[in-house]
């Protein structure tokens, strides 16, 4: 990795109405979201130079954004798919375009409108739309099809290896929704008990639904500026310390540690290592949280507790509001709203800068970000800091 | 929830061939002796191209697994299915259903012979049966 100078910090979040919000297309989400992230920074839409844009499943939105947002010569544009990864991803090819030149104020966003009137969340998302043509097919024709099978198979190859347990699970629920209740745009904010999490419908064994992310419509964007420039603007600038991604692909095969191991693995070291700063002196985790299960196998794959302990880790209570390790402090996707990697990038950016109001942590001074897509097939990591690296 | 149907296409035309017979062919790479999985392209583990058809046992053993709760509508019951990843002894995973297994009797490790079944209009697809 070569040498940075002043680094890249992010100047501005803008968040719209998520959840059931209707009438809207993910473009106009995506504008929304955009003109406020650049009026929290104090800038106009005429300083961004820069766009980055990540459509959600429904893929209603692209790079022609731009048009949408009026922007003349943009200098840097593009889609961004890497699913739950992208907003890290984002983050990380904004502040090289900035420290190369390229531009000097991206914008980057996720977009997404699933939910609509009068039908069920889970009619959003039916599972991966393809013909069943070939042997590729195979697993669909089977019924492995949406995400919470999928995820099951992983969530059960883990317990049935390390003895991780269901309750255990609901212990990662349980947290996010104890944080939950104490954010103003999280969906589920009522109190939620381990009870609730074992009475609640089974998806897929060993996934209930209290085990299952939320679906959303609405946007996020974020402005990623110079860390030079973002001092002289309207918020406390949260620095880009380090970043790392990795992507496992699972092969369909012998000594797979699909389920066992992720990206994170090596995803968080390396951007630990780029920020120049150890495991231990993270203060905060906003982790990819799709299924709980998602939640409990970073925190091993990132070191915050050995590999298999998972479970007793989550069920010590660590998580929670008053634990040891703070963790998805804003409900995360099981409680809060469901913006793929923005969902625990702007929990990030408002604990980092002290705006978290009744939930807010006080040791903020580094936090750990998680993105997480395909079925723990792409990763993403991002650590932030309200302080400039190395000062 | 049954099998969905599937169609041939070229690449899979000899598997479905085979699968009518009860037979199970893989991807084979006879340049680095291995195995893949087969829908791929190139060898899983060496990412050789010159993969081949070649038949395999049927035989292997569970990974892992999960279970779509059956459903009641309109006096219609769904049973539970049971969807499992097995490894084949030759090394690639397949990920099967399984239309007899129970919960109690699912475990790691437990061997599991492929069979196949021909969905509606559909070729036969395999299917996982515990041993």
């Amino acid at each position: 990795m070569s040498e940075r100078t002043t680094g890249t910090a992010i100047a501005g979040l803008g968040m719209t109405e998520m959840g059931k919000v209707y009438g809207k297309t993910a473009t106009q989400f995506a504008v929304e979201a955009i003109t406020a992230a650049a009026a929290d920074a104090g800038l106009s839409l005429a300083d961004i130079d820069g766009l980055l844009v990540n459509p959600g499943v429904k893929n209603d939105t692209d790079l022609r954004l731009q048009s949408s947002l009026q922007m003349r010569d943009t200098r840097l544009l593009a889609t961004i798919q890497g699913f739950g990864s992208s907003a890290g991803q984002m983050v990380q090819y904004a502040s090289m375009a900035i420290e190369a030149g390229m531009a000097d104020v991206v914008a980057c966003v996720y977009a997404d409108a699933p939910l609509k009137e009068g039908k069920r969340s889970s009619d959003a998302y039916p599972g991966q739309a393809r013909a069943m043509v070939g042997t590729a097919s195979l697993p669909f024709a089977a019924g492995l099809k949406a995400a919470p099978e999928r995820y099951a198979v992983a969530a059960r190859r883990h317990m049935e290896t390390y003895g991780t347990t269901s309750e255990q699970l609901g212990a990662v629920a349980v947290a996010a929704r104890q944080w939950a209740t104490m954010n103003p745009m999280a969906q589920m904010r009522e109190p939620m008990t381990l009870e609730d999490h074992h009475a609640s419908r089974m998806i897929a064994d060993p996934l209930r639904l209290l085990d299952c992310c939320l679906v959303s419509n609405g946007a996020v964007a974020i402005i990623v500026t110079s860390a030079d420039r973002a001092a002289g603007l309207k918020q406390p600038p949260v620095h880009v310390w380090g970043w790392g991604q990795a992507h496992p692909g699972y092969v369909q095969h012998r000594d797979s540690e699909f389920g066992l191991v992720t990206g994170a693995a090596k995803s968080g070291p390396d951007a630990l290592k780029m920020a120049g700063i150890g495991i231990d002196e993270v203060d905060l985790r906003q982790l990819y949280d799709c299924f709980t299960f998602t939640t409990l196998v970073t925190l091993e794959d990132y070191g915050f507790c050995a590999k298999g302990e998972g479970g007793e880790f989550v069920a010590s209570g660590a998580l929670a509001p008053g634990g040891s390790h703070p963790t998805n402090t804003g409900g995360g996707e099981l409680s809060s709203f469901y913006m793929w990697g923005m969902t625990p990038l702007s929990e990030a950016i408002i604990q980092a800068r002290g705006q978290g109001g009744e939930r807010q942590v006080d040791r903020h001074d580094v936090v750990m970000v998680s993105g997480n897509g395909g079925v723990l097939d792409f990763h993403s990591t991002l650590i932030l800091s309200p302080h400039q690296k190395g000062r | 929830m049954a099998l969905a149907a599937v169609i041939r296409d070229d690449h899979s035309a000899p598997f479905f061939e085979a699968s009518a017979e009860g037979r199970l062919l893989l991807r084979y790479s006879p340049s680095q002796d291995t195995w893949s999985d087969p829908a791929a392209l190139v060898c899983a583990t060496t990412q050789a191209d010159d993969l081949q058809w070649r038949e395999a046992a049927g035989t292997g053993h569970l990974v892992s697994w999960t279970i779509k709760p059956g459903r009641r509508r309109d006096d219609v019951v769904t049973p539970d299915t049971v969807i499992g990843i097995v490894e084949l002894d030759e090394g690639p995973w397949l990920t099967l259903q399984f239309p007899d297994a129970a919960q109690a009797d699912l475990a790691v490790g437990r061997a599991v012979r492929v069979g196949f079944i021909q969905p509606e209009d559909s070729e036969h697809l395999p299917v996982g049966y515990l041993a």
